[in-house]
């Protein structure tokens, strides 16, 4: 059973770039690599199911692209960019917990082809997703 | 029959399940959700998803599956385990916790296995759960028997709308006598409540609208009729059209105003009010 952390257990990464519905992206030769945060995973619990997308999928910035369930709770999973789906983690159908247990790395969500590369300037840096959990 | 019981450590419903599950010699295996059983419940939900219910706190347990059938919280658990489907429709998931047990209909189900509904409701109290029965009125002589043992902490009445439009609101022909004989042993639970949702009707030709307060205040009527008051605790609700089942239902537009409703009503129920 997964207890909530306190916010200063959390974990953030320097270097990529958080949405305020709690996803972030990681630029990664051009494409954008998606997850969800430390805090999101937390908040939801142990993960039973991930819903994603079908690659070729295309969304705008805030749009749902899918959504993570545990016993507890269901949560949508939305768009830090606009783009198209060109990658899923196949790995979370049979291992949702990964996403609890590495946000950050092996729990990635979607690779996107970002429809304007320059939307990333419009997410927020580490300590400003911090300061708005506050 | 060999049973899977999905559980959450430390859930107390589960454990009655479970020991009743011992007391018949029913064969089951348990997969606690939490501890070991994780992995197989997550197998279970991602083939089952659309089948598991969500209340307001998460998915209820226990679950219970045969290889074919799968029955939620502690109830319809139960029922399914004393009499297979026969008791289908006078269980529904419930959501409340702690010692109080819901989703449990009086009207829901098939009269013919009254004794067998009753002698789930017995084993729950047994169990020192409290019970919040609800009913449309339909079944009043299995009401009756709930109210003579006792099996009721909370009573529930849902009076779907006038005389007139009874069997056309229930989808099935109704005695509006059964009704009335309901209403009239309403008063005797020891904590009850009567409501009316504003429901959209289909009408004769076809169209559908919500029902009018003119048709509440005959409602209204109906109740104080069954009952021999005029003073009963009821509550108006509004409909709410994304959780309708009918396409076209869903179609409609809130009642935003519920309080012309609630001054028809007290034509006849003086104390009618709105639920929040």
């Amino acid at each position: 059973m997964s207890n909530k952390k306190s916010k200063d257990e959390l974990n953030f990464r320097d270097y990529i770039f958080y949405f305020e519905e709690h996803t972030w992206a990681k630029i990664e030769d051009g494409k954008v690599k998606v997850g969800i945060t430390d805090y999101a995973q937390d908040q939801l619990g142990d993960i039973i199911f991930i819903q994603l997308p079908e690659v070729g999928a295309e969304f705008q910035k805030g749009d749902e692209f899918g959504q993570a369930e545990s016993a507890k709770t269901v949560s949508q999973l939305y768009m830090p960019i606009g783009g198209k789906i060109i990658e899923t983690n196949e790995t979370l159908e049979n291992d949702p917990e990964l996403v609890n247990n590495s946000p950050y790395d092996e729990g990635w969500m979607i690779v996107i082809e970002p429809n304007d590369l320059k939307e990333v300037d419009s997410l927020l840096t580490k300590d400003l997703y911090i300061k708005l959990l506050k | 029959m060999d049973i899977t019981i999905y559980t959450a450590t430390g859930c107390a419903r589960c454990k009655i399940v479970k020991g009743f599950m011992e007391e018949r010699g029913i064969s089951y295996v348990e997969k606690d959700m939490k501890a070991d059983g994780k992995d197989d419940f997550q197998a279970f939900y991602k083939a089952n998803r659309s089948a598991v219910f969500r209340g307001p706190e998460g998915i209820e347990f226990p679950i219970i599956y045969d290889g074919e059938n799968i029955r939620q919280s502690i109830g319809a658990a139960l029922a399914f385990l004393h009499a297979g489907k026969k008791l289908d429709g006078f269980f529904t998931v419930g959501t409340l916790h702690k010692e109080w047990v819901n989703g449990i209909h009086v009207s829901g189900g098939d009269p013919r296995y009254a004794e067998e509904f009753l002698y789930i409701l017995r084993y729950l109290k047994d169990k020192n759960m409290k019970l919040q029965l609800e009913t449309t009125g339909k079944n009043s002589g299995v009401l009756k028997q709930v109210l003579d043992e006792g099996l009721a902490d909370v009573m529930i009445m849902d009076v779907l709308g006038p005389e007139h439009l009874y069997s056309r609101l229930a989808g099935e022909e109704i005695d509006i006598e059964d009704i009335k004989a309901s209403l009239g042993l309403i008063q005797s639970f020891p904590e009850y409540k009567i409501r009316t949702v504003i429901a959209p009707v289909i009408r004769e030709d076809g169209s559908v609208s919500y029902l009018t307060p003119e048709e509440i205040a005959l409602t209204a009527k109906l109740i104080g009729e069954g009952s021999g008051s005029n003073k009963l605790p009821y509550m108006l609700k509004a409909f709410e059209p994304k959780e309708a089942q009918n396409p076209e239902f869903r179609k409609l537009e809130p009642i935003v105003n519920l309080l012309p409703y609630r001054s028809k009503a007290r034509t006849y129920q003086v104390f009618a009010d709105i639920e929040k």
